[in-house]
């Protein structure tokens, strides 16, 4: 019968001994355990031998002892295998000994004889070689250590000890970029000198060096610096060329853009951001005339016929045709005939041109032309009955050809291939040079085809101008480059020149001489000698000639035209002279 | 029609492989590449065209010359390395596997590579090893200098590179081939003459070197390696040129490790110590007299052909004699090895020549050295022993000296610090006394070199920097050689260290001077002056557009024209000529291409640069000077007011 937990509960309540009572699942009875059953459990939880009264360090007695006894225990005699050697032994050693003798097993001894006699250490390596042996020819051998100069003395000069700004200019420095990767330093005696302490790596970075740096083989030119400059013939045997400032014409009170001297030479004629236009004697430098006008004044050009004697200024949006009447007065009343024919004939074109008023025609108006965009350019053809302007935001009627003569003006292209920035007549052929912003067109007006595309290579054309024979051009940038071109060479520059610091304003021919000039925002005027010969197997000779400090730089524009004189070896420029004037500047 | 060609089959894309294709290429590993690369010599190359190596890239690339890797290939060190690398798996498993029997005979039979191939065919001339030995000598010197329990490298190694470079260093030493000593802050360097080609190692300071965290020692253990075995074959090489065991036995390894170690033998068997071992050379003598007969009397054969010395001969004959006992001194004996095999007795010739050659191996042959504890004893005992000198040291640095402290004999000691106690009429100077003394050629004075005077600056005999600036010391030492008698104030006139320092600039330059400018005037103003006039002149000169040689050279012409001019002539202008002259430069310059422009520009500004340079260490110089001479002035005056008698002294 069981028990419930309740009834074991009660008996064990009642029970002293229930503590130390377990039940008998075999028998179905409760034992009580004894003192000694006690003991013996604790003894075995504690890991001891369970019975206290085993002693498991008592002394041992020796029945069969070493000491060979009188009266033996046993009475076998000794087996015989003791005395024999083992076969099987034997046989494993003479495997050993057969593999030594015939040499598949080595020693350690004859290992290491064999490796000591292999070869020695050291032996004359170069004993049959060849002295004279060259390197490979693909091999670059390592550059030497550089040697040390006095700055790495222990002791060095005073000189080369280093401040102490420059102590910290060199810590500031990459480590790549020092010149030295130590810093100088004197010792009173050798005693005081202590370890280098990055020796080891710089014999590690010098190992680097050697086997990760690329190599490769420099050329070192050690040539005189002189001689790269060219050889110029002298300049004296080029003379004429204007040498020194001769005459300054002063009176314009802002920037003087625009000048002409006229084909006799006598004339001078400026156009200026003061709205007025000057009439300059050009030997004296006396106002002959000036007018006043509501615009800046943005060109001015004579007449190339000197025949008559008209001045052709673009302002704004419009071009005036005026007799200045300051020459003889046969000129003077043979260029108002002129003018007084035209009015009868019908113009053919639908631009208007404008008779002007009895007030403006006392002043000289002649023709007044009116645009829809603001002219920037006036060019003459050599004979002065055509003339053409430019208004480079005027498209494909940017550039148009007016004729006196006919009153009547074209417009030779119906297309625009770019901001037209100047146009120059040929002097011979009937060409038109129309100058955009990269390219130089040549036009044939008369077949009215292309004829040349020059590519001078440069980012903005300012000016241009051809030589009096036809055959070459030069051309100004504002990316500081003159170019020369020889149309019959090359649809590119013969030659480019880059000497202005700043932006090329104007390029000029001598219409006689063989000179050329060139005027730059850095305010100086660059006369060169430019000769071009007859046959076609010489190329032209350049040659720098003179440079003038012309105009003084403000508010970043310097010379802004330069001109030369019709016949005489004279140049004149014009700009600011610094002291808030402007001037132009004659060089004779 | 020809076939067409592809792109990249041929010439420079066809030339050149990248790293990683090489390391593929191979089939081994970076490391093992990199090992491989050392070893050989292969080096990355810089191609003239990028674009065309790198397929059109210009992306910074790693490339190799095809036919170096090519030749890698077959290379029998890459087939050790495999086996190399076979076995230490085998070792490895076995360990993996507690098999330590098998282990442990693996671990004895790992197969090893020999360098000696390798040496042969990066070097395949004796010349060609001696120069690349910069590099190797300087390794060696450092690692001889680690500490043996620095675990970054093993003693053993670090024993042998001691004593690799300790036996170059004998032999450079009793051949008497060292060159040129400079001291500087990083260590000592040394260059000697090896077969007529100059080497110049440098060896640390003697202090224990730290081993900084940001270097892979395994690239050094490469390297060194490599170098090792270089020098061991180029030591082997010089040693039995001239008829001497290679390696040298060694005396008492604990005792004396250097070179007063060695015991240098010919192949004969006859003992020859350095060159201070006379005893040896007694026993010698007899034979010796009978070679150099011979040797003379061949030499007198040559004179009576040549037909031009042969009265001189025999006058010369009995000098010769007298002077045979000296000789015995100076020439060590193991050069002179007896034998009376006749076909030695060229290479005697050539040895006895190798020694006297150099006048200044005879340097400090009649001074006696003894050095102080405190004085760097290995690199001063190579210097004095490699030029003739006879040295000792006390027991405390090792043993070894020639001679005792008390010896009557000595001439100078060595020392380096202040309060030594003084005995006999020896001069105490400082160690760079011997330095200097090297460079110069000759014995110089000892003034200056005393223990608490203040030493003169010690100049790289290898010559000045990039800027081309000559101190004082450099030039009065120049002009001490060129035969211009000195003044007894050697160089501590400020006047006089101006007035070099001028004439230095131009020796640089090249403008060929007399240096007979080197005058004492003593009035500082005059000078003062005159510095500016000269300084005003070049201004002038530099407005006018003129370069500085240029300038230079008008000086020097001027200078020889008129010697001495009136005062008014030095101030000069620029004429009209000149600024023409400049001006069409100027022009000309105009018509200069692109290219040519840049160059130029790029010479004038180095030039520029080096001029600026020279000019600061200059003004510099006369800034201290006149500060020096200044303070001396001071100094002076007090004194005369106390003591007039003594003025007679300062005033030198």
């Amino acid at each position: 019968m069981t028990k419930d937990a309740l009834d074991e509960f009660l008996s064990s309540m009642d029970d002293p001994d229930s503590w130390r009572s377990v039940l008998n699942k075999l028998e179905g009875e409760n034992i009580v355990l004894s003192d000694n059953d006690l003991e013996m459990i604790q003894r075995i939880q504690k890991k001891m031998i369970p019975d206290k009264d085993y002693d498991p360090y008592e002394p041992t007695v020796e029945w069969f002892t070493s000491k060979t006894e009188v009266m033996p225990l046993s009475a076998a005699p000794e087996p015989k295998g003791r005395f024999i050697p083992s076969k099987s032994e034997q046989g494993q050693i003479m495997k050993i000994v057969r593999a030594i003798r015939k040499g598949w097993v080595k020693t350690k001894e004859q290992k290491q004889l064999e490796k000591e006699q292999a070869l020695p250490k050291f032996y004359d390596i170069w004993a049959n070689s060849d002295p004279n042996a060259q390197d490979h020819p693909m091999h670059i051998p390592a550059p030497r250590m550089a040697l040390p100069d006095h700055r790495e003395s222990y002791n060095p000069p005073v000189e080369y000890i280093p401040t102490d700004e420059e102590i910290a200019e060199w810590n500031a420095l990459d480590p790549e970029l020092r010149p030295h990767n130590y810093i100088p330093k004197k010792h009173p005696n050798m005693r005081s000198v202590g370890a280098y302490e990055r020796f080891i790596n710089e014999r590690f970075d010098r190992c680097l060096d050697l086997y990760l740096c690329p190599r490769m083989i420099k050329k070192r030119i050690n040539i005189d610096p002189e001689s790269l400059i060219p050889q110029l013939p002298s300049r004296k045997e080029l003379e004429p060329y204007p040498t020194s400032l001769s005459i300054v014409y002063e009176g314009h009170t802002a920037r003087i853009r625009c000048f002409s001297i006229d084909p006799t030479g006598k004339w001078l004629a400026s156009g200026s951001d003061d709205c007025t236009v000057r009439c300059w004697e050009l030997l004296t430098g006396r106002v002959v005339k000036s007018w006043k006008f509501d615009e800046p004044v943005m060109d001015v050009r004579w007449n190339p016929n000197p025949a008559f004697s008209i001045l052709a200024l673009a302002m704004e949006n419009d071009v005036i045709l005026i007799n200045p009447s300051i020459g003889t007065k046969d000129v003077t009343v043979a260029t108002d005939e002129a003018f007084a024919n035209i009015w009868n004939k019908e113009s053919p074109t639908k631009m208007e041109w404008n008779k002007p008023g009895p007030a403006d025609f006392a002043r000289g108006y002649r023709v007044v032309l009116h645009f829809n965009k603001s002219v920037t350019n006036v060019v003459w053809h050599r004979k002065g009955d055509y003339f053409s302007t430019v208004c480079p935001e005027g498209g494909g009627s940017a550039v148009s050809i007016h004729q006196i003569s006919k009153k009547q003006t074209q417009h030779p292209f119906k297309k625009s291939y770019g901001l037209v920035q100047k146009v120059q007549f040929h002097p011979k052929k009937p060409w038109l040079f129309v100058a955009t912003q990269r390219y130089i067109r040549v036009y044939n007006l008369i077949q009215q085809d292309l004829v040349h595309k020059l590519q001078p290579g440069v980012k903005w054309i300012s000016s241009m101008d051809v030589h009096p024979q036809g055959d070459n051009v030069i051309m100004g940038s504002y990316d500081k480059r003159l170019c020369w071109f020889d149309l019959d060479l090359s649809a590119k520059p013969y030659k480019t020149l880059r000497y202005h610091k700043s932006a090329i304003r104007n390029a000029t021919y001598h219409k006689t001489l063989p000179l050329f000039a060139s005027c730059s925002d850095d305010g100086t005027v660059n006369i060169f000698h430019g000769m071009v010969y007859d046959s076609l197997d010489q190329n032209p000779l350049i040659v720098p000639l003179k440079s003038f400090k012309a105009h003084e730089v403000v508010e970043s524009l310097g010379v802004l035209h330069v001109e030369f004189h019709p016949v005489q070896p004279w140049v004149v420029s014009c700009g600011s002279s610094g002291d808030g004037k402007f001037t132009l500047k004659l060089f004779s | 029609m020809g076939r067409i060609q592809k792109k990249g089959e041929k010439g420079a894309a066809n030339n050149f492989i990248s790293r990683n294709v090489a390391v593929r290429k191979l089939q081994i590993s970076l490391a093992q590449f990199r090992r491989l690369c050392i070893i050989k010599g292969i080096y990355p190359r810089e191609p003239r065209n990028k674009k065309k190596v790198n397929k059109g890239s210009t992306a910074p690339r790693t490339v190799y010359y095809k036919k170096d890797i090519q030749y890698l290939l077959h290379e029998p060190i890459l087939q050790k390395l495999r086996e190399i690398r076979a076995h230490q798996q085998k070792i490895n498993r076995a360990i993996g596997k507690e098999e330590w029997a098998v282990a442990k005979q693996l671990e004895e039979s790992k197969p090893e590579y020999r360098l000696d191939h390798i040496i042969r065919e990066r070097y395949p001339s004796f010349n060609m090893a001696v120069r690349d030995l910069d590099d190797a000598l300087s390794m060696l010197a450092l690692f001889a200098t680690l500490p043996t329990h620095s675990r970054v490298i093993k003693p053993s190694i670090i024993r042998k590179c001691a004593r690799l470079i300790s036996e170059f260093q004998h032999y450079v030493m009793i051949t008497g081939r060292l060159k040129k000593v400079f001291v500087s802050i990083k260590g000592i360097y040394y260059q000697a003459d090896i077969g007529g080609s100059d080497i110049t190692w440098i060896v640390p300071h003697p202090f224990s070197q730290d081993t900084p965290k940001d270097v892979d020692f395994r690239i050094m253990a490469t390297f060194l390696d490599l170098y090792e075995t270089l020098v061991g074959f180029v030591n082997y090489k010089l040693y039995s040129d001239l008829n001497l065991v290679y390696p040298p036995k060694v005396k008492d390894e604990e005792s004396s490790s250097g070179l007063a170690g060695f015991t240098v033998e010919t192949v004969e068997g006859k003992v020859l110590a350095g060159s201070d071992n006379a005893s040896a050379g007694a026993v010698n003598r007899k034979q010796r007299k009978e070679v150099e007969k011979r040797v003379k009397s061949i030499a007198d054969k040559i004179g009576e052909i040549s037909k031009k010395a042969a009265a001189e001969d025999g006058e010369d004959d009995e000098e010769e004699d007298e002077e045979e006992e000296d000789e015995d001194k100076d020439i060590p004996n193991a050069i002179v090895a007896p034998t009376d095999a006749s076909e030695m007795v060229p290479s005697l010739r050539d040895a006895a020549k190798i020694v006297t050659g150099s006048s200044s191996h005879k340097l400090f042959h009649s001074c006696v050295f003894y050095l102080s504890r405190e004085v760097p004893r290995h690199s001063l005992e190579f210097v004095i022993k490699a030029f003739g000198g006879k040295v000792g040291w006390p027991e405390t640095s090792g043993a070894g000296s020639a001679v005792a402290e008390d010896d009557a004999t000595i001439t100078h000691q060595i020392v380096d610090r202040p309060g030594a106690t003084k005995q006999g009429t020896r001069d105490y100077i400082q160690p760079q006394w011997v330095y200097d003394c090297v460079n110069a050629g000759k014995i110089l004075k000892t003034k200056g070199y005393h223990i608490g005077e203040t030493l003169p600056a010690h100049l790289s005999p290898f010559g000045g920097g990039k800027e081309g600036y000559v101190p004082a010391e450099a030039i009065s030492a120049l002009a001490v050689s060129k035969g211009i008698e000195a003044e007894e104030e050697e160089g501590d006139n400020v006047v006089g260290g101006i007035m070099a320092d001028e004439a230095g600039a131009e020796v640089t330059e090249g403008a060929d001077d007399d240096d007979d400018d080197v005058e004492d005037d003593g009035e500082e103003e005059i000078e003062s002056e005159e510095e500016e006039e000269v300084y005003k002149a070049e201004l002038e000169a530099e407005a006018a557009g003129l370069s500085y040689t240029e300038y230079m050279q008008k000086k020097a012409a001027e200078g020889k024209t008129t010697k001495k001019p009136a005062e008014g002539s030095k101030k000069r202008k620029i004429s009209a000529a000149e600024a023409q002259a400049a001006e069409e430069k100027a022009l000309a310059m105009t018509m200069m291409t692109k290219k040519d422009r840049n160059l130029y520009h790029k010479i004038e500004y180095g030039r520029k640069k080096k001029e600026e340079e020279a000019q600061k260490l200059l003004d510099r110089r006369i800034a201290h000077q006149k500060k020096e001479a200044a303070a001396k002035k001071g100094a002076s005056k007090e004194v005369t007011e106390k003591k007039p008698a003594a003025k007679k002294q300062k005033k030198i």
